[in-house]
């Protein structure tokens, strides 16, 4: 969990840094994008603690997602309906799921120590 | 302990990932999304129709400039003359200055001082023309689009005075009488009717106060060019793009 967080604060400090940005157009895809990575992340940590972590599942996770989202999001751009609602309901729903378990497990892993 | 070190280390670096690129998301300025009204569309429309037409307009600078390079290019290739170019331009300054006689056509106004031995009015000087008479003529005539103006032979241009000097009327440093003769090239039927139709300056001068005021419309109207100096002891030129 924190490892993650921590992940995320070097990855924002170095992003910060780098001089690259975005090309204005591409925001709704990439913010979906994000959305699915960090839900891959999230499943990530629970499966580590649950100890059913398996690298392989993550990384496809973590690509296809993302890359389902952007595209999800682009061709709804295309047809005018915003298809991208899709992957935010569902990434977000999954990363409050994920969140949940995750609570749990630190909270009553504590408990028993 | 090994077995839980290498998801961790493969979760830290897709972390780090994320937020490079939340980060640099973030850089890009979309803070929010503000909702849109209609009035800040139309100001967005406004906006972007000025803008555009700030494009087209320095494309068109643009455009004329790459002409002018040209022509110095073809001096520098000695395929054009330079003395040629001048004189054109020397030509073009002469006309826009004024220092270049114009014919054209346009109306002819013929003003005089009231004639008749009555008196109109209360007093004397509601019967004799005055700078202002002359000043309110001039830009009707302006107004109508005259392109060219002259009063008794003497040109009107951007820095002729027009100024009441007892009974005459001082002109480019040059006083003139009646009776007035202003001579102006434009679209005549544009400023015959600036002057001449009911309501305006010059028909309510004929009409009211008896002052004599003959337009007439002429095919052949001849302008003299200004024969004084430009000098400027306070104004300096400023360059295109300075500010």
């Amino acid at each position: 969990m924190f490892f993650a967080l921590i992940g995320v604060l070097v990855g924002g400090i170095i992003g910060l840094l780098l001089p690259y940005t975005y090309n204005t157009a591409y925001t709704l895809y990439i913010t979906v994008a994000i959305l699915a990575c960090l839900d891959s992340v999230f499943g990530g940590i629970r499966a580590n603690l649950e100890e059913q972590f398996n690298i392989k599942v993550f990384i496809s996770g973590f690509f296809g997602n993302s890359i389902l989202a952007a595209f999800l999001a682009y061709v709804g751009d295309r047809l005018g309906v915003p298809l991208y609602y899709a992957a935010i309901f569902t990434f977000g729903n999954r990363i409050f799921d994920n969140f949940a378990s995750i609570r749990r497990i630190l909270l009553f892993r504590k408990k028993s120590v | 302990m090994k077995k839980t070190n290498g998801p961790k280390l493969i979760l830290t670096l897709f972390s780090i990932a994320i937020g490079i690129i939340i980060a640099s998301m973030m850089k890009s300025g979309i803070e929010h999304y503000a909702p849109v009204t209609v009035e800040s569309i139309q100001s967005l429309k406004s906006e972007i129709s000025m803008i555009n037409n700030e494009i087209i307009e320095m494309n068109q600078i643009i455009k004329e400039k790459e002409e002018e390079l040209e022509i110095l290019k073809n001096i520098y290739k000695n395929e054009e003359d330079i003395v040629d170019i001048l004189s054109i331009d020397l030509v073009n300054n002469k006309f826009n200055s004024g220092y270049s006689r114009l014919v054209g056509p346009g109306i002819s106004i013929k003003m005089y001082d009231n004639q008749s031995s009555e008196i109109i009015g209360f007093d004397v000087n509601d019967d004799i023309i005055h700078d202002v008479d002359i000043l309110n003529i001039l830009n009707d005539l302006r107004v109508a689009g005259a392109e060219a103006i002259s009063i008794n032979g003497e040109r009107v241009i951007s820095s002729s005075e027009i100024k009441c000097a007892g009974p005459t009327i001082r002109i480019n440093g040059t006083s003139v009488a009646t009776p007035f003769v202003i001579k102006a090239i434009g679209d005549p039927k544009q400023l015959m009717a600036a002057v001449n139709a009911p309501g305006t300056y010059g028909e309510t001068l004929r009409e009211v106060y008896a002052i004599g005021f003959e337009p007439s419309i002429e095919d052949k109207i001849i302008i003299p060019s200004y024969s004084g100096r430009f000098s400027f002891k306070y104004a300096k030129p400023k360059g295109e793009g300075e500010i």
